[in-house]
């Protein structure tokens, strides 16, 4: 019968973690701090998401930066991902949030709320200049007019290229100033019937908003109101979903689901099941020891450039006592130095421009082949600015929750972008 | 079990000398040794008792305030009254459809997992060769993590998946499974099947327990074997089936990990149920106080489907000690 009780717990169950938290911090406070003095250095706690590759950069990072000076430790804890924002979100609730946080698009739930704290005055007690350092992303990571994280990895979407198969079907390689047609031409060419596709699909908001974009459209225009069933959005999101299923260059789902679990793009790409596949830097880590010949390229156009990106910040929460020193560490974690060790180890693409510009990232040394790195700054001057709303989740969630069946079984665009629109409204508060 | 359990508490305090109305139990004849015992006592089940108080009676007592309030878990609570229970009731369609999925689910997989494992168990329950290594073999699959059986189910559920093979085989052309959103259900269904293996290990015990002078009897009487298993090996298998209803029901409607790995909740919320909506309101939307409404609305549902069950429950289920 205790099973039936814990159903209303569940919910309860961060009431638990707060309370049994505040009590924690309440009894040890007093120690951790004494501590921390006693040494005359300051330990932060720093939290990031990932696996193997990144709890490896982040803590040579932290290495770097600790052999830098002498006062300041960070002690590292990595999250796995899917669970990164529960466990932050408990910590924060108990009152024992992190110094030093890596966000991304959920940003402003957290600066919405206070949570973490503008960065603007210390960034210009440093003298650290985000326009100079970072370009156009610099100030990503904003609400109402602060700065509440700072650039650390920003990479744009980029096109993965079988040249093997293009080579085969006699296609020209994709490049910056195709239009919709002449991808949608090439990825005809390079389809066989069950068996190869021209393209992995445009399923994933990155792929499809970046369409959406290039159409001259808008998912959240300027003054924060949803504008998801505009005809440019809609006639963008046609077109992606009539690749898959009026044009048949695209696997279905259900073709997807044939080919093994958890398939999708990428590991269809890496299967030489399809000839292209849009995707973040990720991928080519997974590549590099395929036996086919690939390469990048920046993302095709609409009407306009556009194509979105992908990165995350670092955030200082509002528990930090140590929010100078926590600034500190931030600025030399993004400086060039520290963000060398992320393309040294095939991490991602660091969001320092010095660094993204610097042979080291154009011509790395793990590369055993041919890789257009420079794609990535080719693309970095039209990356459109994803709305990083507060409501981030619940907003995916409206897209997702209304085009499960458009994408597996095709349908109308607009019908399903107007409940979307209906459904954005009420989730996003009028700006006041 | 829950049953037969109550009855025990049942017994003890009709046995018990304290019972109320029993004239001589004065209070101060505790003795000294009985002071002690009772000190004891206290000490032993003070394990239990914090834990119950810290972790579960507390956190019960926090979602009911909580699920009264506005709560994204970083500011302070804003209580809003009933508003979100009225919202969950009247104004969210997701609600509704994850509460009727969860229907659908519980209603069909309990009823299917309880008939699957009555058969099961009567078949192993019969002197066939290899008894017991297929009784190792049907309780196999509960003893598969979760996590991992899903991930199979992913590859046997697939489009052209073995299961389809299969219908295949026999001219039928089987449907997209996860991808539908017609299909999805029966395919979680189909999920909770293959642990059908759990409750027969439960009532092959019963079934082991009854008197073997019942079938002499009814076979001397002239019984057939589908006679003696209704008049004889069904009643008295009763109260297992009856705790397995209980607990299937309970452990239907609160689904949530089979959800979570395969579906998500999709296609268009098809496969949402209640425990996936609430961890998403809670943890990814940060709408606590609404989690926890429908939280206590899950519990309504499910306690009323415990009452009914144990309403109903005289009427079939046989209990060999009420018999007079």
């Amino acid at each position: 019968m205790s099973t039936k009780r814990s159903i209303g717990v569940r919910a309860g169950t961060a009431a638990i973690a707060a309370l049994s938290i505040a009590a924690l911090t309440a009894c040890s406070s007093g120690g951790g701090d004494a501590d921390s003095a006693s040494g005359g250095t300051t330990t932060l706690k720093m939290t990031v998401w990932g696996g193997d590759v990144d709890k490896k950069s982040y803590q040579e990072r932290i290495d770097l930066f600790e052999a830098s000076q002498d006062d300041i430790k960070i002690e590292l804890q990595l999250i796995p991902g899917e669970q990164y924002e529960q466990k932050v979100q408990t910590m924060i609730a108990g009152g024992d949030g992190p110094d030093i946080m890596q966000v991304a698009e959920g940003v402003n739930v957290y600066s919405s709320k206070n949570q973490i704290i503008p960065l603007d005055e210390l960034a210009a007690d440093a003298g650290l200049d985000l326009e100079e350092r970072f370009g156009p992303v610099g100030t990503l990571y904003s609400y109402e007019d602060s700065v509440y994280a700072i650039p650390d990895r920003s990479g744009a979407m980029i096109v993965y290229y079988n040249k093997d198969m293009f080579d085969a079907a006699g296609v020209e390689y994709p490049n910056a100033d195709w239009t919709w047609q002449d991808a949608q031409a090439a990825m005809e060419k390079l389809t066989v019937p069950d068996q190869q596709w021209g393209y992995a699909g445009a399923g994933w908001w990155a792929q499809w908003w970046s369409f959406a974009y290039q159409n001259g459209g808008q998912i959240i225009d300027e003054d924060g109101q949803p504008t998801a069933n505009s005809p440019e959005v809609v006639e963008a999101l046609q077109w992606a979903n009539d690749l898959t299923h009026k044009y048949g260059v695209v696997p279905t789902a259900a073709q997807y689901a044939d080919m093994g679990p958890d398939m999708g793009g990428d590991p269809a790409f890496a299967a030489q099941k399809v000839a292209m596949n849009t995707t973040g830097f990720w991928a080519i880590n997974s590549l590099l020891d395929v036996d086919f010949n690939w390469d990048i390229a920046p993302m095709w156009q609409g009407q306009e450039q556009a194509v979105s990106a992908f990165g995350s910040g670092l955030a200082i929460s509002r528990d930090s006592k140590n929010a100078e020193e926590a600034f500190e560490a931030i600025d030399f974690l993004t400086d060039a130095e520290a963000q060398a060790v992320i393309i040294k180890n095939a991490q991602d693409v660091p969001a320092n421009l010095e660094v993204q510009q610097s042979e080291d990232f154009l011509k790395p040394a793990w590369a055993t082949r041919e890789v257009n790195m420079a794609a990535f700054g080719e693309s970095s001057s039209f990356v459109f600015r994803s709305p990083l709303i507060p409501e981030w989740n619940e907003m995916q969630a409206a897209f997702d929750d209304n085009l499960g069946t458009f994408w597996n079984e095709g349908g109308d665009a607009k019908t399903q972008l107007d409940t979307i629109q209906k459904k954005l409204e009420t989730i996003i508060k009028p700006a006041s | 079990m829950t049953a037969t359990l109550g009855e025990a508490f049942g017994a003890v305090r009709a046995t018990s000398p304290h019972r109320p109305g029993g004239r001589k139990a004065p209070r101060q004849k505790l003795t000294r040794r009985r002071k002690v015992e009772a000190r004891w006592f206290w000490l032993f089940i003070s394990p239990w008792l914090i834990g119950f108080v810290g972790f579960l009676l507390g956190p019960m007592i926090a979602s009911v305030y909580i699920s009264l309030t506005e709560w994204d878990s970083f500011t302070p609570p804003q209580f809003v009254g009933f508003d979100n229970y009225t919202q969950a009731l009247t104004q969210d369609p997701i609600f509704w459809k994850a509460l009727g999925n969860t229907f659908f689910y519980a209603l069909i997989s309990v009823p299917l997992g309880l008939v699957i494992g009555v058969w099961l168990a009567n078949l192993l329950n019969k002197k066939v060769r290899g008894r017991k290594f297929f009784r190792t073999f049907i309780y196999l699959p509960t003893l598969v993590p979760l996590v991992a059986t899903a991930m199979v189910f992913k590859m046997v559920l697939a489009p052209s998946g073995p299961l389809n093979d299969l219908l295949g085989v026999v001219g039928i052309q089987g449907p997209d499974w996860l991808l539908d959103p017609t299909w999805v259900k029966p395919a979680l269904i189909v999920l909770s099947a293959w642990g059908a293996g759990g409750a027969t290990v439960l009532l092959l015990s019963a079934m082991n327990g009854i008197p073997k002078e019942f079938y002499e009897a009814a076979e001397i009487d002239g019984a057939g074997p589908i006679r003696q298993f209704w008049s004889i090996t069904f009643p008295q298998i009763t109260p297992i089936i009856f705790f397995n209803l209980i607990m299937g029901l309970i452990g239907a409607f609160q689904i949530f990990g089979q959800v979570y790995i395969l579906t998500s909740g999709g296609p268009d919320n098809a496969s949402m149920m209640m425990v996936p909506l609430l961890f998403r309101e809670a943890f990814s939307f940060y709408h606590f106080g609404y989690a926890s409404a429908i939280a206590w609305l899950l519990f309504l549902v499910i306690i009323a489907f415990t009452i009914i069950a144990f309403r109903t429950s005289k009427k079939w289920v046989f209990y060999e000690t009420e018999v007079r």
